[in-house]
């Protein structure tokens, strides 16, 4: 039953994902790509990470894919819909992609070992969410503070480079 | 529930795929969007490393690539506005001001 699930999810995030980059409309890419961050938040669940199913559906889907989407909006991209929609080289991209996914499937053909039986980790429930926070503010504290650092300094980048220059009109 | 190497190797498709959206495309922002595509990716490999040794490290590192793809897309989205400014439109092959 798991196993289903979790082929129909895997299934359906390459669909999405491929869609994705090849839609010529932006708002439809916007939109497959909202369906891969679902199924993905899927597949973590199905992984035991609860947590970081509910921040992806969150944080992902509902404010950085919206935000994409205002953008979109805002700029009434003209001629996306009449020009191509890849450069002449995308062969080579396709090649790329490719050779990439296949050198990696090939590179991890080494044995990773045994580790801690999987099923216990999926069924540990609020105990995992539990665990991350413990880590979030022990061991990794630092690196949590300076995280919120740098959304600080890319809010404040953010601004900068879209506002209007004082000489302008 | 199935083995690590499926779900990377789900990984490693999806990553690809991102890949050849980065490289193909003409519009900056679905390049953007594909780079969106790779980090979910390495989230996926994250998240199943985390599963398979039992340890939620990997979900910390996960959480720390979502804040730092929010603010990759905060700054590229930025960069977008500024340069849509300058020259309507958002096909890369436009943007040659910088050209030697």
């Amino acid at each position: 039953m798991v196993q289903a699930v979790f082929y129909y999810l895997a299934v359906a995030s390459v669909m999405s994902a491929l869609l994705a980059v090849t839609r010529r409309n932006p708002v439809h890419s916007m939109l497959w790509v909202l369906s891969l961050f679902l199924h993905v938040a899927g597949i973590f669940l199905l992984l035991g990470a609860e947590f970081l199913a509910a921040v992806q559906v969150i944080v992902y889907a509902g404010a950085i894919l919206i935000f994409y989407l205002f953008v979109i909006m805002l700029l009434d991209v003209p001629d996306e819909e009449r020009g191509d929609r890849f450069g002449g080289h995308w062969k080579f991209a396709a090649f790329a992609g490719l050779s990439f996914a296949a050198l990696a499937g090939l590179a991890h053909q080494s044995p990773l070992g045994e580790g801690a039986s999987p099923e216990a980790a999926a069924g540990a429930g609020e105990g995992a969410v539990a665990e991350i926070g413990r880590a979030l503010f022990g061991p990794y504290a630092l690196p949590f503070e300076i995280a919120s650092l740098l959304l600080l300094a890319a809010i404040i980048g953010a601004i900068v480079l879209a506002r209007k220059k004082a000489g302008e009109s | 529930m199935v083995p690590l190497h499926v779900v990377l190797g789900l990984s490693f498709v999806l990553f690809g795929i991102g890949m050849f959206g980065f490289l193909a495309r003409r519009n900056i922002i679905l390049m953007l969007i594909s780079i969106e595509v790779m980090l979910n990716a390495v989230n996926l490999s994250l998240a199943a490393f985390s599963w398979h040794l039992d340890d939620p490290r990997g979900q910390v590192m996960a959480l720390f690539v979502i804040a730092v793809a929010a603010a990759e897309a905060a700054i590229g989205l930025g960069l977008v506005i500024a340069l849509n400014r300058n020259k309507p439109g958002a096909a890369v092959a436009d943007i040659t001001e910088l050209q030697g």
